[in-house]
């Protein structure tokens, strides 16, 4: 089998919906030479939905695959693997598992992280949870009566709730690791059976630098291992400076006292070690009666002094404050997202022959893409050409879009203005028809889809591009197909030949030769 | 009214940290960090409660009350409140108090009035409820944030663990309070009292509104600190030979609001520390900086870095002769410690400087537009203001104003040149002293150049008498309460004495200009029933536009040199339904309510603060945001200012989205809703 280099590859990208399931088959001549099947996730659908996608693909590819590749532990990565268990512990075949460093179990660097990365993602769940019930309640509704705009206040916030809701259930797999009352278990369920379930022969973690040749079967292939980042504070940087990327942002902080309080909530004893003060500043019905025998005899009898702090806060339904402190979740949210966005396997895989790359970069946020720029390629590395991660980007021809389009999913100046070859083409696994409710908002973002819309002359290709606006008056469905128009005659007949979808709306594929 | 044996005290002296707890740690700061505040005598209930604020310690995170202090307990009594203590929550109570309270003092010295909180919107009758007190809640949240609620017209201040970059500060894993910091506590007051005043300030129609509630906020939480000499002098003793007394103040400033989360932030705009030297300097300031930069927190920090740079002109004009004094005009020191003596005129001119500064700042407020305004109106203001007060400006603050602003490329756009001439608002000159030539028809020119009739200026002088009997009612009534009460009595009207309904201001100017032109044009509002179709809503049967008639207050001070103000002002504020469509063709819908029905439609703001001035009775200043075009409403074409319209649209539908942070993007859909979730805890939280 030696020597049979590889002339063609088929990308096909699962449409189940806003998450990403990618088979990438590598032919050399007309025989299939190597398999590796990308993540297999989508947001929050059942079994049902998901089903036909896995029988197609386990089809497709014959039952095996010779590398799959999961790229981080989010919902719309690994859903599929949970859904369709079965489908895919029984009669699929896999001869590596490819993941990030950070998913290695074992290693006591990382044990510790994700020790601490899985207090946050109970905190996560459980402040949704709490936030969940609270605008469910009575008392929340009653907050607002009276108020002139009490509708639009309630509206907002019960939609608030809803948007933490789905973050925590994309990052925490809320039907196992409800938190409350039950301890954290762990990685997701989708991300444990590709671990422990799953019929694989052996597993790889990759560390970024990490260049993967003469890979069975994968012959004139190199894999680039670009992120996750090596370090920590790296992955925690979300976004970059003003021009850095698409989005300025923070650090992670540290939520250490929010997690605890959430711990405590339903408990009616609260360890005195568990409260910010010593236990005699707690006030106690003793402390408020003597506080009010006390104050008695000097006072009128209508003196609001007879009323009590207590009594003061319970007065006023509007002005309580019970549940306002619940929303320090949406912050908890947002950065957890982005930093197990961050911990995404990204690879760039280069055809020798022509140097051509595809990039599958998972859902990396600016913090892993401007490490790339800082990886230390050792002997691939010519020391006298420019950086190896700008050039891999120049030559990339195919790119997955990273997040789904969003704001902070792709990096500008050290990420898609590098990507300079005219024969781009890009897919992104967006679907408005299944998604979470605040992605919506954020994506496509109109920068990228610009800019990525230009770069590929509308060679841009979504899971399903339904109900997506491109602005008021066009749909982005016509913006495409006007985009496309920009091509010459050779490459409108080159997409068209390569390009196909399935009639049953499984798949997109994208055929690319070499 | 209660007669007491014992005569109150005039102040409470309570204890507090002057910056915050990380600040008592470090040997050479300890000392300056201690601070015993002077507040007005009043009395207080445990909470502390007083008459503006009340402090509920609850925290919701646990569940539980912290044991309110009694600031009238006499052991606390006698040694000036509870000592300094970050593990005694009756502390943090004493402290956010004692903040507030100097805090609110400052406005209300500043502006001559009481401060009155933003009322409650109720869908009764009644539209509105007085808020007699502020809740403030020390610990309310657990995050590196604290947020003034406008809804429930509350502070709420956070705690969290502290993730050290300086483990020698801060003990790694010990609690922080955001309130025990002087700069947190101020700048959330401030912006409650600011919301008081200009309750339409935290609806974003264009990229300054949410910047100028975070800088102003700043503004008022940083010259707080520098008018506390003690604190300059220690720092001004501790320079030697070089006075370079600007960078001093420079990275004093910024220090001072590093220590807790990002709430230094504003003032990284100032400048900062030169690697290579080690010294601080000042940003050079980028007159392109206006133009590009537009997220709110950055933004924001512009307005901050021209006021403080204004500050730092006064200050040295202020000392020059000092400085040549004490280097008998060399400009160089001699070695060693500087004389105490000189060390403490120069805090007492910073300190003065910095009580000017803070004051401009905040009399300007009734001099700004009730809607949409932007850094320019906020300078044509602070001039406006300023000129009202002192005919003479000895020290050239005005100037030193104007230029700190225009290094920054902040102008107003309406006007074309730049001087304290031009940015001053055009006095609108309507005499009414029409003595022997009552039968000459007046035209007097206003700022539009709008043609005053004879008739138009007596209608003006029928308001200008009612609004006398107002200041007149109000001019010695202290109790907030009742302050609002008349106030509101003589917006809408009421019920006087004998039973006989008496109209207020509201329904007189409705009547009066109902078909005036003149006032139309005058105050970019609409006045006449015809333009119903421009998206306003309409109240009673004669189809006339419904307006709004908010912050009716008089403004009575005395300028140093002895010139009296004695305006009454009030704003009026309208709405109009619009959307516009791609090619920016404007139409109108009725908003029957702040809910949208599509996404499109919006509402377009216009607004108008009208100065009256009661000793010469002239209506003295309009400060627009039109509605209408008025160039057109001159030609007789009644339709809305289409540039403004088309900007508010811009603003909120594509530019906000790209300035504010991606929480707004996930968690808040529109600018319409923004008002209606905790616009401040979002801003915070960057």
């Amino acid at each position: 089998m030696p020597n049979e280099t590889i002339t063609r590859v088929q990308i096909r990208m699962y449409r189940m919906g806003t998450g990403d399931c990618f088979v990438l088959k590598f032919f050399s001549g007309t025989k299939i030479a190597f398999k590796m099947m990308i993540d297999a996730g989508v947001w929050q659908k059942g079994k049902d939905h998901i089903e036909p996608f896995v029988k197609d693909l386990k089809k497709y590819v014959n039952n095996k695959v010779d590398v799959l590749v999961v790229t981080h532990e989010h919902m719309d990565h690994v859903l599929a693997f949970q859904r369709c268990k079965d489908l895919f512990t029984q009669g699929f075949e896999v001869k590596q598992v490819w993941m990030g460093w950070t998913e290695e179990d074992g290693d006591p660097k990382v044990e510790k992280w994700k020790k601490n990365h899985g207090e946050k993602k109970k905190a996560l769940a459980m402040s949704a949870h709490f936030l969940d019930r609270a605008v469910n309640s009575m008392d929340f509704r009653e907050q607002f009566n009276g108020h002139r705009y009490a509708d639009q206040m309630l509206s907002l916030r019960d939609n608030q709730a809803s948007v933490i809701g789905d973050f925590a259930e994309l990052n925490t797999d809320f039907e196992q690791n409800l938190g409350v009352d039950k301890v954290y278990k762990g990685a997701m369920e989708g991300m444990r059976i590709v671990k422990e379930d799953m019929n694989v022969d052996g597993f790889r973690y990759f560390k970024p630098g990490r260049v993967i040749k003469n890979h069975p079967g994968a012959n004139g292939l190199k894999f680039y291992v670009l992120g996750p980042p090596e370090l920590h504070d790296t992955v925690e940087k979300e976004a970059g400076g003003p021009g850095e990327s698409f989005e300025h942002s923070h650090n992670m902080e540290d939520h250490r006292a929010f997690s605890e309080a959430l711990q405590m909530q339903d408990q009616a004893e609260i360890p005195s070690s568990k409260l910010p003060f010593d236990e005699k500043f707690i006030y106690t019905d003793d402390s408020e009666e003597s506080a009010k025998i006390g104050n008695l005899e000097l006072l009128d009898p209508w003196d609001e002094r007879k009323q009590t702090v207590r009594e003061k806060y319970e007065a006023d339904t509007w002005r309580k404050i019970d549940y306002d402190w619940l929303y320090s979740s949406g912050n908890l949210a947002l950065r957890m997202n982005s930093l197990t966005n961050n911990l995404s396997l990204a690879l760039a895989i280069e055809f020798e022959s022509t140097g051509q790359v595809l990039l599958f970069p998972g859902d990396a946020e600016f913090g892993s893409w401007s490490s790339w720029h800082n990886i230390d390629w050792g002997n691939e590395q010519d020391p006298n050409k420019k950086h190896l991660t700008e050039d891999l980007l120049n030559r990339t021809i195919f790119y997955k879009v990273a997040h789904h389009m969003s704001h902070n999913g792709t990096a500008e100046r050290l990420g898609l203005d590098m990507m300079t070859d005219p024969k781009l083409t890009a897919m992104a696994t967006l679907d408005y028809d299944v998604i979470s409710s605040g992605w919506k908002n954020t994506m496509p973002n109109k920068f990228i889809l610009n800019d990525l819309l230009l770069k590929t002359k509308g060679r841009l290709i979504f899971s399903n591009e339904t109900g997506i606006p491109y602005d008021k008056q066009m749909s982005l469905t016509d913006k495409i197909a006007q985009t496309r128009e920009k091509m010459d005659s050779t490459e409108k007949a080159d997409f068209e030949s390569n390009f196909k979808s399935d009639p049953n709306g499984l798949f997109h594929e994208l055929t690319i030769r070499f | 009214m209660k007669i007491t044996a014992t005569k109150n005290p005039d102040f409470r002296h309570l204890r507090a940290y002057a910056f915050d707890p990380s600040l008592s740690l470090q040997i050479d700061t300890a000392k300056i960090n201690r601070i015993t505040y002077m507040i007005d005598w009043e009395d207080l209930h445990p909470g502390p409660c007083g008459e503006y604020v009340e402090v509920i310690d609850y925290d919701p995170t646990i569940g539980r009350f912290y044991t309110p202090v009694d600031l009238n307990d006499r052991p606390i009594l006698a040694d000036n409140g509870l000592r300094p203590s970050v593990s005694n929550p009756q502390f943090h109570q004493q402290m956010v108090y004692a903040v507030a309270m100097v805090t609110i003092q400052n406005f209300e010295r500043a502006l001559g009035r009481k401060i009155i909180w933003s009322p409650r919107l109720t869908n009764d009758d009644n539209y509105e409820e007085y808020v007699p007190k502020l809740r403030i809640h020390p610990h309310a949240l657990r995050e590196a944030n604290a947020f003034y609620s406008p809804y429930r017209k509350a502070l709420l201040f956070g705690y969290f663990n502290s993730t050290p970059a300086n483990n020698v500060i801060h003990m790694p894993n010990s609690l922080v309070f955001t309130c025990l910091s002087h700069d947190v506590i101020s700048h959330e007051v401030t912006h409650a009292i600011l919301d008081g005043i200009h309750r339409e300030y935290n609806n974003p129609t264009n990229p300054d509104m949410l910047a100028f509630h975070e800088a102003f906020a700043d503004i008022v939480a940083l010259f707080q600190h520098f008018t506390h000499p003690e604190v300059l002098r220690h720092e001004i003793a501790n320079t030697r030979g070089n006075l370079g007394s600007q960078n001093l103040l420079g990275k004093l400033a910024q220090e001072l609001g590093s220590a807790i989360g990002g709430y230094g932030s504003l003032r990284d705009a100032i400048g900062q520390v030169n690697e290579a030297t080690g010294e601080w300097q000042p940003r050079e300031p980028n007159s392109d900086d206006y133009q590009n930069v537009t997220q709110p927190h950055e933004r924001g920090s512009i307005l901050v870095a021209a006021i403080f740079e204004a500050f730092l002109t006064i200050y040295e004009s202020r000392i020059a002769d000092l400085l040549r004094i004490a280097t008998n005009g060399t400009g160089v020191l001699e070695e060693g410690e500087i004389h105490p003596d000189l060390a403490n005129r120069l805090a007492n001119e910073a300190s003065k400087s910095a009580k000017h500064v803070l004051n401009m700042c905040i009399r300007a407020l009734d001099y700004c537009p009730p809607v949409d305004i932007t850094f320019g109106d906020y300078l044509r203001a602070i001039i406006t203001a300023d000129i009202d007060l002192m005919k003479e400006d000895a020290w050239d603050y005005r100037l030193a104003f104007i230029d700190a602003f225009r290094k920054r490329g902040i102008y107003p756009r309406t006007i074309k040149t730049l001087s304290i001439e031009t940015l001053s608002y055009d006095a609108v000159d309507l005499s009414l002293d029409r003595s022997g030539q009552q039968l000459q028809p007046l035209f007097v020119q206003s700022k539009y150049e709008t043609k005053f009739d004879d008739n138009s200026t007596q209608l003006i002088e029928i308001i200008i008498d009612f609004l006398q009997d107002y200041a007149k009612e109000i001019q010695y009534i202290t109790d907030r309460k009742e302050i609002y009460e008349i106030t509101k009595n003589y917006i809408a009207g009421s019920y006087g004495d004998s039973e006989r309904f008496v109209k207020g201001l509201h329904h007189r100017i409705k009547v009066k200009f109902m078909h005036s032109q003149v006032f139309s044009e005058m105050t970019g509002l609409a006045f006449m029933p015809t333009y119903s179709n421009l998206g306003f809503r309409t109240a009673g049967d004669r189809n006339f536009p419904s307006f709004q008639i908010q912050n009716l207050r008089v403004v009575s001070r005395v300028g140093p040199d002895g010139q009296k103000v004695n305006h009454v002002v009030f704003s009026i504020i309208q709405k109009s339904g619009c959307r516009a469509d791609p090619n920016g063709n404007i139409s109108h819908f009725i908003p029957d309510s702040e809910a949208l029905l599509n996404d499109d439609d919006f509402i377009f703001y216009g607004g108008c603060t009208l100065i009256f001035d009661l000793d010469s009775k002239e209506l003295k200043y309009s400060i627009n945001k039109p509605l209408l075009d008025i160039e057109e409403l001159k030609r007789n074409n009644t339709v809305i200012d289409k540039k403004r319209v088309l900007a508010q649209q811009r603003y909120q539908y594509h530019d906000m989205a790209l300035h504010m942070g991606e929480a707004r993007r996930y968690f808040g859909t529109r600018a319409s809703d923004f008002m209606f979730t905790e616009p401040f805890a979002i801003l915070h939280q960057h």
